[in-house]
């Protein structure tokens, strides 16, 4: 099984407010990256730069005012080429606002083994020093 | 601490302001870092600075367990700005 990540985010303003901000350059840039380009239609291209990081993927489904699905990947990146995790937002009204539903799935397997296993010995007891 | 130098190198007498150990201990931390090829590691002079390797093998799921909940913190302030500046 392919490890996924959910993020949930409750916001105030509804879901026609906060749609524009997944599929609009402009305002998707103000949240998200250094640079976009985005073309939000099914099989549109989703690049958007990450300070030196690029991210490429296409748009799979979007759905006014309530979900958008796209691809994500880092070209060159044999963990995670582009276009080989998926994510998908899905917004639902709630009360006054929209609570922000992200899952991230396909992710990369965590890192190999053995890699793990250096890592964890070479940290140690000090692991949680490292991650705050 | 790999997150404080993700996108930004930082001496290491910097990185040691945010944590309450010793900076001999900070220092050893970012020699563990960079020895297993988590942080590049550049001398200017008399300070060392450090910069996560952004093709580390392993960040990259620690980068995208901090991405998204970080973004989706910006999105909401953002939304909630613009709504109230409307």
């Amino acid at each position: 099984m392919t490890p996924h990540l959910q993020v949930t985010k409750t916001i105030g303003a509804s879901p026609e407010e906060v749609f524009p901000y997944l599929v609009q350059p402009d305002l998707l840039l103000r949240w998200i990256g250094t640079w976009v380009d985005i073309d939000p239609r099914p099989g549109g291209i989703f690049a958007v730069d990450m300070g030196e990081t690029q991210v490429r993927g296409s748009y799979i489904a979007v759905e006014p005012p309530h979900r958008v699905v796209f691809t994500w990947g880092i070209p060159g990146n044999q963990q995670m080429p582009a276009g080989s995790s998926t994510v998908e937002i899905v917004l639902r009204p709630e009360n006054e606002g929209t609570v922000v539903e992200l899952t991230h799935r396909d992710l990369p397997v965590e890192r190999h083994s053995d890699h793990e296993k250096g890592w964890t010995n070479l940290l140690g007891g000090l692991a949680s020093v490292l991650q705050d | 601490m790999l997150r404080l130098v993700r996108g930004q190198e930082l001496a290491a007498g910097q990185i040691g302001t945010h944590f309450p150990i010793t900076q001999q201990a900070v220092s050893q931390h970012l020699q563990v870092l960079h020895r297993a090829g988590l942080v590049a590691e550049r001398r200017e002079g008399t300070r060392r600075l450090y910069l996560l390797r952004p093709d580390a093998l392993g960040p990259v799921r620690s980068l995208l367990d901090d991405l998204w909940p970080d973004a989706l913190d910006r999105l909401k302030r953002i939304v909630e700005e613009d709504k109230r500046n409307r």
